[in-house]
């Protein structure tokens, strides 16, 4: 499992290991090298999702290891509370972004091998601090650095860390 | 809750990127929306909604009719208004893709905010050719007439008018292919003065003021998509122009 501090409290990922080992190998790696901490949530989006991993609190990009696999054809679905990972319009380019769907987004599932059906790879759940993902959905959002549905205020990972 | 206003994608299986990259921002920003309002040259050239049937030449399009149903399924109202390229759109089409044909011009309610939207070559008057090309193919009849025909003689055909096209333009001056300004105001006057007037077609986005009898009015121009396109989304609170980045 992992846990994210955030400024809005904790959230304890579950992670898929065994229907997404690349991605959730992946993820590890980020949060083991501290690439997460101080990293926002920049672009949140109420009753779609919320998205981070990527950016700074000044809305700087950070440099990502290489992209990964998209292993979105591994049965999981983009339910309310799951980890998926963030990519281009390129299926297999997920690298560090993820996002957390807070309700069931159906079209983002795999439905094909192809670029179109590809849909986004779920590697883990929310399974301690729900209610802290239900707060960081409904802040307020404004445009900042050329991106839309930015939070006003910062919503930050502080820390993230690989628990038991 | 969002909706989004586009026109002018001019898809077609030469541009791909393009078709891709629409078919990644109906995912990840039109998905959850709440409608999205199409301004016409969403193709580049329709010849008729039976294309759709035809193996080769429908291919290309049934993954962005595909993907049109499978948001409109999902509850995202879609619009459709005709553009000078896909004026042929018809009603199989839209029911294969779940969108709603709009007459152009169509006034809508957002907000506090009346917006007449149209594809906007009706307004570009001052290229009396091509207005005489548009009341000819706009023309029910000639429609039928046309429609009548093999999809192999409409496909040559609509490939002669684009060749045509594209000399007119090169030996153009550019101001002919812009709106005529009283075309403009007469439209608002007839709409009794909107707060807006949007348009795509000219690929020149921008947003003008207005002030006709005293009314202020702006007109908003949806840009094209290549590289970049200029979309307009609409808040419950907001209004703007927003630049998507097509390319990796």
């Amino acid at each position: 499992m992992v846990k994210l501090t955030t400024n809005f409290g904790d959230i304890t990922i579950e992670l898929y290991a065994e229907k997404a080992p690349i991605t959730v190998a992946n993820f590890i790696s980020y949060v083991e090298k501290g690439f997460y901490d101080g990293v926002i949530f920049h672009r949140v989006i109420n009753d779609f999702m919320v998205q981070g991993g990527g950016f700074d609190v000044n809305m700087k990009q950070k440099a990502t290891d290489a992209t990964i696999k998209n292993e979105a054809d591994n049965g999981l679905s983009n339910d309310k509370y799951t980890l998926a990972m963030a990519r281009t319009m390129v299926p297999d380019s997920a690298s560090a972004q993820f996002f957390i769907n807070v309700k069931d987004n159906d079209f983002l599932n795999f439905t094909s091998a192809t670029t179109q059906g590809w849909g986004y790879c779920v590697f883990g759940k929310v399974v301690e601090g729900t209610e802290v993902v239900d707060k960081i959905k409904a802040v307020p959002t404004t445009n900042r650095g050329g991106h839309q549905d930015v939070p006003v205020e910062p919503v930050i990972i502080e820390k993230a860390v690989v628990v038991a | 809750m969002t909706s989004w206003i586009i026109s002018d994608l001019h898809l077609s299986a030469q541009r791909p990127a393009v078709t891709q990259a629409f078919l990644h921002w109906l995912e990840v920003e039109v998905a959850h929306a709440e409608s999205l309002y199409i301004l016409g040259d969403f193709f580049e050239v329709w010849v008729g909604d039976d294309v759709l049937n035809d193996v080769q030449h429908g291919a290309e399009f049934l993954p962005v009719v595909q993907a049109l149903r499978k948001l409109s399924d999902g509850g995202v109202k879609l619009y459709f208004m005709h553009g000078n390229r896909d004026f042929l759109i018809g009603e199989d089409f839209a029911k294969a893709s779940g969108l709603q044909l709009l007459t152009d011009p169509t006034l809508i309610q957002a907000g506090n905010r009346r917006i007449l939207l149209s594809h906007g070559d009706a307004l570009c008057t001052d290229d009396t050719a091509y207005q005489q090309f548009r009341s000819q193919v706009r023309n029910l009849q000639w429609q039928r007439a046309f429609l009548a025909q093999s999809l192999a003689a409409r496909i040559a055909f609509a490939e002669q008018a684009r060749n045509q096209s594209a000399q007119n333009k090169a030996v153009q001056p550019i101001d002919i292919m812009d709106v005529n300004q009283s075309a403009v105001e007469q439209l608002v006057i007839e709409y009794e003065y909107p707060e807006m007037l949007l348009h795509g077609h000219t690929h020149r986005p921008d947003v003008h003021a207005l002030e006709i009898d005293n009314h202020r009015c702006q007109r908003w121009v949806l840009g094209d998509w290549h590289d970049t396109a200029v979309v307009c989304r609409l808040d419950d609170d907001a209004i703007q122009l927003v630049t998507l980045q097509l390319e990796e």
